[in-house]
């Protein structure tokens, strides 16, 4: 019999998502780090000596392969330096650029993943990875070459003791007492459907699946998932840039632009001054993953969701709601306003259907989309043991909506939407912590040792 | 394995096949143990009143139960359908709840012949008459 030394190993847990990577020892109820996954690098011609490492201001340096062609293998080096954490993208630096590696949940550019991983664990919870083994998340629609890449990197490049990788949709289901649940995830730019049966996945036929468009339902399996969020996002941004009859254009300039303002009355134009000597050194990525951060903070301040389908008087009885950007401009925004923007969640208007067709299909469509995949018998258990997540769907009204829309299709409908908004934001990581933190869990990890006997497969084998 | 390593002692099986094949017990309550290496037997009971088995499941925390249940079909007399139970109130503390959601394979695996099964989060879930409902639709 293993004899296991309680329950704790000091295991760390990594939840990479599109907007943020979270990082914490298992154990925890909430991620003792979260760093914007978006980082921001500068480019510098002269080559220079320096070895890449990381200082303390969490710069990492980074050598790049000769992009420039067929100039010369010696010469034309760039040096690429990485701005990454909370003192990373945000603040302003001169050409700063900025990128993110991860699109729709996917991790798909490597390169910058092992400087991310770095800062996490080395520079934002001060450990060494190489004490302690490490639980990974991974979406649903994760690729086997993803998941190996992965492993690789933490066996490789940090040395980790043991390793696994365990599905979101399973952990959230878990950490909710379930075995079986549907699990509805919005997150910050993919929402997905994900069918749990028996603590697995439902895959049928597992169709391979691609990522290039903006919306994309894998018709092989109960798996659905889509940009809606990116949708709603758009659909915010706008309405508020987009001058109407009640007030001008709203300029989005984030607050480091910004040399000074006054105070003004709601719903004037404001009086405030750019950072003449910045502008010039702004690039456009900095910009609009800034301005982006803008409209975000809108919706999350002010934006909602009606709680039983769209309606113009009921918007209207919402009230206003106050809200001042950073250049001055400040307004009061209606009801209307506010919930015509959750509303993209669940209806598109004909109008917009009309002008693009590969619009992300909203969540009633995305449930239904992904029930029809699976197996009559198993249905009504997954419609009762809806476990809904993600940090948007924090939305105010998204759980009570969703309840409405489904039991207009459907009979006994039950939605497990916890009340706590970390358990919410963070459902994925909090499984993998609980998970991770358990004695027995230990005869699960890919060790060092069976990693380098194995090689890649084993991760295949292991978790699944 | 269940995906959190937990294993299965002895005692639920033969449990287990004592109540299939004893027809003397009506239903079994399983737990884990105190330091969550192992699922254990936490109560056996030879009642056949079904509140008495409701009252069994804790408000708060998680179970799993066995229970033989028997029903009459329209014109074809008595039936017997052994029913499995995940019993996951939301109450219970989530660490509870993720242990006992992802050890619960291991343990359905081990019980050979389940007729139907149950995952209740509230005491509607797991009542008479919704549990007949799901039980009698395949007999």
């Amino acid at each position: 019999m293993v004899n296991y030394g309680g329950d704790e190993v000091a295991a760390l847990v990594l939840d990479i998502g599109t907007s943020s990577i979270r990082v914490g020892y298992a154990g925890d109820d909430t991620p003792k780090a979260i760093i914007p996954t978006t980082y921001g690098y500068t480019e510098t011609d002269e080559p220079s000596s320096e070895p890449a490492n990381a200082n303390a201001d969490g710069d990492v340096a980074m050598a790049e392969g000769e992009e420039g062609g067929a100039a010369g293998t010696q010469s034309a080096k760039k040096k690429v330096k990485l701005h990454i954490g909370s003192n990373g993208p945000s603040l302003w630096r001169a050409g700063m650029k900025v990128n993110n590696p991860v699109q729709n949940g996917i991790i798909q550019d490597f390169e910058p993943i092992p400087s991310l991983i770095s800062y996490a664990l080395e520079q934002a919870l001060r450990c060494n990875p190489s004490e302690h083994p490490i639980l990974v998340t991974e979406p649903a629609w994760n690729t086997p070459a993803n998941r190996e890449r992965m492993a690789e990197i933490l066996f490789e490049e940090f040395n980790v003791p043991a390793f696994y990788i365990s599905n979101t949709g399973v952990l959230n289901a878990f950490a909710a007492g379930k075995g079986s649940a549907l699990v509805v995830d919005i997150g910050h730019s993919a929402a997905s459907v994900t069918p749990v049966v028996d603590g697995f996945v439902m895959r049928r036929g597992t169709g391979s699946l691609t990522y290039p468009c903006i919306s994309l339902v894998d018709t092989f399996s109960g798996l659905a998932h889509s940009a809606l969020p990116q949708l709603v996002h758009a659909h915010a941004r706008h309405m508020l840039t987009t001058p109407s009859s009640r007030r001008p254009a709203i300029q989005l300039y984030p607050h480091q632009l910004i040399a000074h303002k006054q105070p003004v009355d709601a719903g004037v134009a404001p009086k405030f001054e750019l950072r003449k000597d910045r502008l010039e050194g702004t690039t456009d990525s900095w910009k609009q993953w800034y301005e982006a951060k803008e409209v975000d903070e809108w919706i999350q301040s002010v934006a909602g969701i009606l709680d039983q389908g769209w309606n113009e008087h009921a918007a209207n009885t919402r009230g206003m709601r106050h809200y001042e950007f950073p250049t001055g401009y400040n307004n009061y925004f209606s009801g209307i306003e506010r919930h015509s923007v959750g509303e993209q969640f669940f209806t598109h208007s004909p109008q917009l259907i009309a002008s693009n067709p590969n619009l992300p299909k909203p969540i009633p469509n995305l449930i239904s989309s992904s029930l029809n995949a699976c197996d009559m018998e198993i249905r009504q258990v997954l419609l009762g043991n809806i476990v809904l997540t993600g940090g948007g769907s924090l939305f105010a009204g998204f759980a009570d909506r969703l309840q409405a829309e489904l039991s207009r299709i459907h009979s006994h409908v039950k939605i497990h939407a916890p009340g706590n908004p970390a358990e919410r934001r963070f459902g994925g990581w909090l499984g993998g912590s609980i998970l991770a933190s358990l004695g027995t869990f230990h005869q699960l990890w890919i060790s060092k040792e069976e990693w380098q006997e194995h090689g890649r497969p084993i991760v295949g084998q292991r978790c699944k | 394995m269940s995906q959190s390593g937990v294993g299965v002692s002895q005692n639920c099986i033969n449990a287990y096949q004592s109540l299939k094949l004893g027809k003397k017990i009506k239903y079994i309550i399983f737990t884990l143990n105190s330091d969550n290496t192992e699922i254990v037997v936490e109560k056996e009971s030879e009642s056949t009143n079904y509140d008495e088995f409701l009252a069994d499941l804790p408000e708060a925390e998680p179970r799993w139960a066995v229970y033989d249940f028997e029903f009459e079909k329209e014109g074809a007399g008595k039936r017997n359908k052994i029913t499995f139970f995940s019993w996951s109130p939301d109450d219970s503390k989530i660490k509870q709840k993720m242990l006992f959601a992802s050890s619960k394979d291991a343990l359905r695996r081990s019980l050979v012949g389940i007729a139907a099964e149950i995952q209740g989060t509230d005491y509607s879930e797991v009542a008479y008459e919704s549990v007949l409902d799901k039980v009698s639709r395949g007999a």
